[in-house]
């Protein structure tokens, strides 16, 4: 808020006047402050609020300010919590290699095509993050439900005699659901990683008698794997913190994290052990992040 | 028809402030009162009536959420607000924190408009004092599909019956979910459980789990799953469920089973930062006549606490049946056995 006026005031007479020079030194000062230091203050002010509520403590439905360790050991303490903690992980790995192995097909497919078309397409592929995110579960919600497009087309073929609830509120339901929401966020990236391939090293290998194959697995996937792989921890780190899709479309198997943190606000009122809970699901982002750092390092290096 | 009534009481109430203003002009001109309140509760035909009446200036503060009236009202121990709409299971917090004060009913001549099942609302009062004023009502009713109940189901036991396995849904809420089970195993006192009484109702609801189809997050959401088929009982949200779920087309059906039902009162109750004590009873007095009520129900679809007949109307007269909620003896332990019971897999 200081800030904020700061740079008002400071940015005024700096288009009407005619300032000396340590004037407008400061003038300069003051308006760098403002771009990196609201922006910083934005973020890290909330961050730090939590990470500071997190060693407090509710007690009678009021919070202690105190320094203790209580939620963090509760977490460890009470299997619910880690249960969930540990099946949220599972389920957005096993969303990040579903992004990794369509993803990678997809954008190499793409990649394969020479000319408009290739763009065109890579536009088509990842137009869908143009959409809304709760427009989308409903949208697979319609075409997974009971009375949904899959059931109908089945029905109508003959496959099926009346409308099944095996595709609808189950764990693969979120599966299929996060995929398909998340697929473009992998396909983008996987497409960069090709694109950067130099297409020399390509004619180099033909030239050297490769068959497209043994190209394709000594070349193309080596120099491209890298990449892949951020894009598909970016993938992990979204599917992580997502528990409306699990909700919506996962019936009495969707539980994740996300809602479990969720669940100690409202009217648990039981902000500490929410915060404390949120902290252990933001360290274990800020680790996949320095994975994915890690691998980019070392790709770029070779 | 309602709103022209509250026009005509809004011009006598002018006229009557143009003849206040010319004897008292100086107090009128400084009165403001600050509600905080839902959307629906502070709606113009009664502000301007209230304004017009008082001389006062209504500002009013929505609020999405409980946390958010919470930390509002703690931010300023209450000073920033006179008045303020919360539902009964907040009013134990409320007065241990000391963010409201004691309602003086002789100061609210029309609190003799409340209908009897409003008059004494425990949950409200604390060392004999009342703490607020009820003001709108629903409850956490059973809604069922009538192509396949010709009969209302008589027990809250249809959600454990083999028979509607996956078609069920019930909405994701702890303390809803465990005081309705509560109430299905008739225990005394569903809002101070025993450790034994935990652990029942614990097995009761993992029994459940297996009929559940899924646990919805909102209104709407339970509409949207409820109406794409394949359902047919719903543990819901409240009365508003049912005409929305007839406007997709389903022909549904509403019932309290015999077990009772929740039921929650949205009440007025006077910040302990009140600037002005006199001005905040008028407008709970206010809030109480009759014509408010009628509006309340009429176009929220829920309950209101003086006009029978207009809660008739839209088939809320069950008030009696209703087991009305309290702070629970602790929220914290109710969230963790209602999160086990989601994170454990069934079959």
């Amino acid at each position: 808020m200081t800030d904020l006026s700061l740079a008002t005031s400071g940015a005024g007479p700096m288009i009407t006047g005619t300032p000396s020079p340590r004037r407008r030194q400061a003038r300069r000062i003051v308006l760098r402050l403002a771009v990196y230091g609201l922006p910083a203050l934005l973020i890290l002010v909330p961050l730090a609020t939590f990470l500071v509520y997190s060693f407090w403590i509710t007690v009678d439905g009021q919070v202690v300010q105190t320094f203790t360790l209580a939620n963090y050991i509760d977490f460890l303490a009470k299997p619910v919590y880690r249960g969930v903690f540990v099946g949220t992980l599972w389920l957005a790995s096993i969303v990040a290699v579903t992004s990794l192995i369509f993803g990678y097909i997809i954008a190499y497919l793409v990649w394969r095509l020479e000319g408009r078309l290739r763009y065109l397409l890579l536009l088509l592929s990842v137009i869908p993050l143009a959409m809304n995110y709760i427009v989308k579960i409903y949208a697979m919600r319609s075409i997974l439900g009971y009375n949904g497009f899959l059931n109908w087309l089945l029905v109508t073929v003959g496959l099926l005699e009346a409308p099944s609830k095996q595709f609808i509120f189950n764990q693969t339901a979120v599966m299929i659901t996060m995929a398909v929401i998340y697929l473009p966020y992998a396909i983008l990236p996987i497409f960069l990683s090709l694109e950067r391939i130099s297409p020399s090293l390509m004619a180099a290998s033909a030239d050297l008698g490769g068959r497209p194959g043994q190209t394709f697995r000594n070349v193309v996937l080596p120099l491209s794997l890298p990449g892949s792989i951020v894009g598909a921890l970016f993938v992990m780190v979204l599917a992580l913190g997502d528990y409306l899709t699990p909700q919506m479309v996962g019936g009495n198997q969707g539980f994740t994290f996300g809602r479990a943190i969720w669940s100690q606000f409202g009217m648990a009122f039981n902000w500490p052990f929410g915060a404390a809970l949120a902290v252990v699901l933001l360290l274990s982002v800020v680790l996949i992040i320095l994975a994915a750092a890690v691998i980019s390092r070392h790709a770029r290096v070779k | 028809m309602h709103r022209r009534d509250f026009m005509t009481g809004a011009a006598a109430g002018l006229a009557g402030l143009l003849v206040a203003a010319a004897t008292v002009p100086a107090m009128a001109a400084a009165k403001e009162l600050r509600v905080l309140t839902w959307e629906g509760y502070a709606d113009e035909p009664w502000v301007k009536a209230f304004e017009a009446r008082t001389g006062a200036k209504v500002k009013i503060t929505y609020t999405g959420s409980v946390d958010e009236i919470f930390a509002k009202m703690t931010a300023s121990k209450g000073e920033d607000f006179d008045v303020i709409a919360i539902e009964t299971s907040s009013y134990k917090r409320l007065t241990q924190e000391k963010l409201i004060q004691p309602v003086d009913l002789s100061k609210i001549p029309n609190a003799a408009n409340l209908l009897p099942a409003f008059r004494d609302v425990s949950a409200i009062m604390f060392d004999d004092k009342p703490y607020a004023v009820p003001f709108a009502w629903g409850s956490i009713p059973l809604i069922y599909d009538k192509a396949v109940f010709a009969q209302p189901p008589a027990s809250w036991n249809v959600l454990w019956d083999e028979q509607y396995k996956g078609r069920i849904i019930a909405m994701d809420d702890a303390n809803n979910a465990i005081v309705t089970t509560a109430l299905l195993l008739g225990y005394k006192d569903p809002f101070n459980l025993t450790d034994a009484q935990f652990a029942e109702i614990k097995a009761k609801l993992l029994d459940q789990k297996r009929f559940v189809s899924t646990y919805y997050a909102g209104f709407d959401d339970g509409v949207s799953i409820f109406a794409q088929g394949g359902v047919d009982l719903m543990m819901s949200m409240g009365e508003p469920q049912a005409p929305m779920l007839r406007k997709k087309g389903v022909d549904v059906g509403l019932t309290i089973p015999q077990e009772g039902a929740i039921g929650w009162i949205d009440c007025w109750a006077i910040s302990a930062g009140a600037r002005d004590p006199e001005l905040a009873h008028a407008w709970i007095d206010a809030m109480l006549e009759k014509q408010v009520g009628t509006y309340i129900s009429e176009k929220t679809g829920y309950g209101n606490t003086t006009n029978a007949e207009a809660n008739a109307a839209i088939g809320l007269t069950y008030a009696d049946k209703l087991v009305f909620l309290q702070a629970p003896e602790s929220f914290a332990r109710r969230i963790d056995l209602w999160n086990e019971i989601k994170a454990t897999p069934v079959e």
